[in-house]
């Protein structure tokens, strides 16, 4: 049952009992799928009277859903996509039609319906993120089945990258009831909302389901602010590096890493170089191990995407030792995620505004 | 687009400046920028501020060479410093031009070392850019010294050479279709300041497409009378010091005058716009860096005390001088003068 103030356009859970391995990938729409500008309050006015023809999606973006639904065959799975937005569901229909134009195929939609909330006279709640997405994400993973795993994409715009640790760390269990509160009533999260999210928190079976959470850096935020979120936060300059992250989690195949570059390439203008700076960064920051960055290296170059750079033997025994270390150490991608410090998070956060 | 080098370790605000300056021109420009020098280091500076990785790259080299070494010792015996390893990529093609802030003396060894020298150059020169008094509207209130301390005594042939190396470069880079040559002497006749520069003098007068203006004094340094001054190193040095500490002093002044009396304070804060001009035209970081010239390689030299925005200027300098063929210039000037 959708709870106060919601739309849904499909099934807006994983769906029932899973026959096959399913991954569920959770997105954000405003700035992270659409290029929407609400910056003014005259471009705030504009966003409802855009046609599908007139909205503009993140160059890649669709792209790497296409990908995604098709997943690698090396693993194969099913995959559902679902867009959580504080949008309200008069825009569904342009939305959707916009999906159809892109190609890309949606399991479900979640708007925020802003004109109910506001006949129940809760004005606090138009301006409410945080609380409205995280009772929906909670309630879409009470319905989905046990042992289906996530990937959830959002933008430094607003507060996703608190919200999807957040959820993540309520779904594994490693918040508890009074902390959970706390940290909401940080957030500046309703009373209402609240109530609701510790209630729906109390159903879940703990389970560690959230492997990765993109943030898509639209405001180009510097990315020592998401040093606190740990490696499972991966912040990313453009889609290129999400697709390369998540082809090294065998969720995407090569062809979909190249489908994602042609795609910078064409619409932004990408060179080769830029598509291999990229490609090295996220190597740096540590979210692709030297292994998956020395093939895809070989692989695009191969497709002509990136430079053929020939390797001398000192660089390639230099490589041959940062990948023993990195092998000891463990894979860049290791999932173990630490409670995080939340006060200190939302404080950051808040400080940043 | 350009691809520029830059030394992330050199200077003294190495290397959190340098890689601010470039994270700034890796939002705004579409210039290519590869920082050179300790990965790690750099990466972590680098998450501390807003960047496009698109446009940035990194080169590990694991040394840097300090602001207080002794170059040739540093230059021979850090092989893997950031200097060196910028200026093989340079020469290897792989980047267009380089960009420093490091030890003044290891930039010089270090281009000496990796680059050509252009066909005809005896001798290469550290050039430097100043403010100066414009004399007609349009002229560039920048002149051009050099050397200033790549080759701290000269013969007059070199001099000569010097001029036509400034000439070519103010014509690039400043739009100055026949920039005027002087030579800084101690007296404006043609056989003064000993035998060097009265021969240099001749030398000077006799050189097909150079516009000689003949000799000026220090008193002339700071008007519009020539686009570029040439002397030998040593003495360029000099000079170059004086007007920095000369600009230090002025706003010094101004200063402790501020502090002094009320009266004082409100007419200076009358003239503040006034002051603010002259602080910005004296300030270095707003020209971002000087080349050293006489090489097939662009490499760009930023003060010592660089900040991001010097560098960020520096880089975007090495950018259009790669963009104007500066070293093609100067090697179809020295060919013609020969």
């Amino acid at each position: 049952m959708p709870g106060p103030g919601v739309a849904r356009g499909g099934d807006a859970g994983a769906g029932a009992a899973a026959p096959e391995a399913v991954t569920v990938f959770r997105w954000d729409l405003d700035k992270t799928y659409l290029r929407t500008d609400f910056d003014s309050v005259r471009d705030l006015l504009r966003v409802p009277f855009e046609t599908a023809a007139q909205k503009i999606h993140v160059p890649g973006v669709a792209e790497l859903l296409r990908a995604l639904r098709r997943g690698n065959p090396s693993r194969p799975r099913k995959a559902l996509v679902y867009f959580l937005t504080a949008s309200p569901p008069q825009i569904a229909g342009p939305i959707r039609d916009k999906f159809a134009l892109d190609g890309v195929e949606v399991d479900g939609i979640v708007f925020k319906n802003q004109l109910q909330i506001l006949m129940r006279g809760n004005f606090r709640g138009l301006r409410e993120q945080v609380g409205f997405k995280l009772t929906e994400l909670l309630r879409a993973r009470i319905e989905a089945p046990e042992g289906v795993h996530e990937y959830l994409f959002g933008d430094d715009w607003e507060s996703d990258a608190i919200l999807y640790s957040l959820y993540a760390d309520v779904v594994r269990g490693a918040v508890d009831p009074g902390e959970l509160e706390r940290l909401l009533a940080l957030l500046a999260v309703d009373r209402e909302w609240r109530r609701g999210i510790a209630a729906l928190a109390e159903k879940l079976t703990p389970g560690d389901v959230v492997r990765r959470i993109f943030i898509h850096l639209e405001r180009e935020s510097p990315l020592g602010g998401f040093r606190a979120f740990g490696r499972r936060l991966v912040a990313a300059f453009n889609y290129f590096q999400t697709a390369v992250c998540l082809y090294e989690e065998a969720e995407i195949d090569l062809d979909g890493v190249e489908a994602v570059a042609r795609a910078l390439i064409t619409r932004e203008g990408y060179t080769r170089a830029m598509l291999e700076n990229s490609l090295d960064d996220v190597r740096r920051r540590g979210h692709v191990g030297e292994e998956t960055h020395r093939r895809l290296t070989r692989d695009l170059a191969e497709r002509g995407l990136v430079p053929w750079r020939r390797r001398s033997l000192v660089r390639r025994m230099r490589e041959g030792i940062g990948r023993w270390r990195v092998a000891r150490r463990g894979s860049a991608s290791g999932d173990a995620v630490s409670a995080l410090d939340y006060a200190a998070v939302i404080a950051a956060w808040k400080e940043s505004r | 687009m350009p691809t520029i080098a830059i030394d992330a370790m050199g200077g003294d605000h190495a290397p959190e400046e340098i890689v601010r300056g470039v994270a700034q021109v890796s939002r705004e420009s579409d210039i290519q920028c590869i920082l050179v020098g300790n990965e790690a280091v750099i990466q972590r500076h680098l998450e501390e501020t807003s960047y496009r990785p698109e446009k940035l790259s990194i080169v590990h080299a694991p040394t840097a060479i300090g602001m207080a070494e002794d170059p040739r010792e540093a230059i021979r015996a850090k092989k893997d410093c950031s200097l060196l390893v910028g200026t093989a990529l340079v020469a290897a093609g792989r980047a267009d031009a380089m960009v420093s802030a490091g030890n003044t003396g290891a930039c010089v060894l270090a281009c000496a070392k990796t680059f050509r020298v252009i066909r005809g150059i005896r001798k290469t020169a550290l050039a430097s850019v100043y403010p100066r008094k414009v004399e007609y509207p349009g002229q560039d209130p920048l002149a051009l010294l050099l050397d200033v301390g790549a080759t701290i005594r000269c013969q007059s042939d070199e001099l000569a050479q010097f001029g036509i190396m400034g000439a070519a470069y103010a014509k690039r880079i400043s739009k100055v279709p026949t920039p005027r040559v002087a030579l800084l002497n101690m007296g404006s006749e043609a056989n003064k300041g000993g035998d060097v520069l009265a021969s240099a003098y001749e030398l000077m007068q006799k050189l097909p497409g150079l516009n000689f203006v003949g000799n000026i004094e220090g008193n002339d340094l700071a008007r519009g009378k020539a686009d570029v001054i040439v002397c030998e190193g040593l003495l360029g040095n000099v000079v170059l010091k004086l007007i920095e500490g000369v600009s230090e002093v002025v706003l010094d002044l101004a200063s402790y005058a501020a502090h002094q009396h009320l009266a004082w304070r409100l007419g200076l804060s009358m003239l503040a716009s006034g002051i603010r001009q002259l602080r910005d035209l004296t300030d270095y970081r707003n020209y971002g860096g000087s080349p050293i010239l006489g090489f097939e390689n662009i490499f760009i030299k930023s003060h010592g005390r660089s900040n991001a925005r010097a560098i960020g200027n520096a880089v975007k300098v090495a950018a259009k001088a790669v963009r104007d063929s500066v070293p093609a210039e100067i090697a179809a000037s020295v060919a013609l003068g020969r």
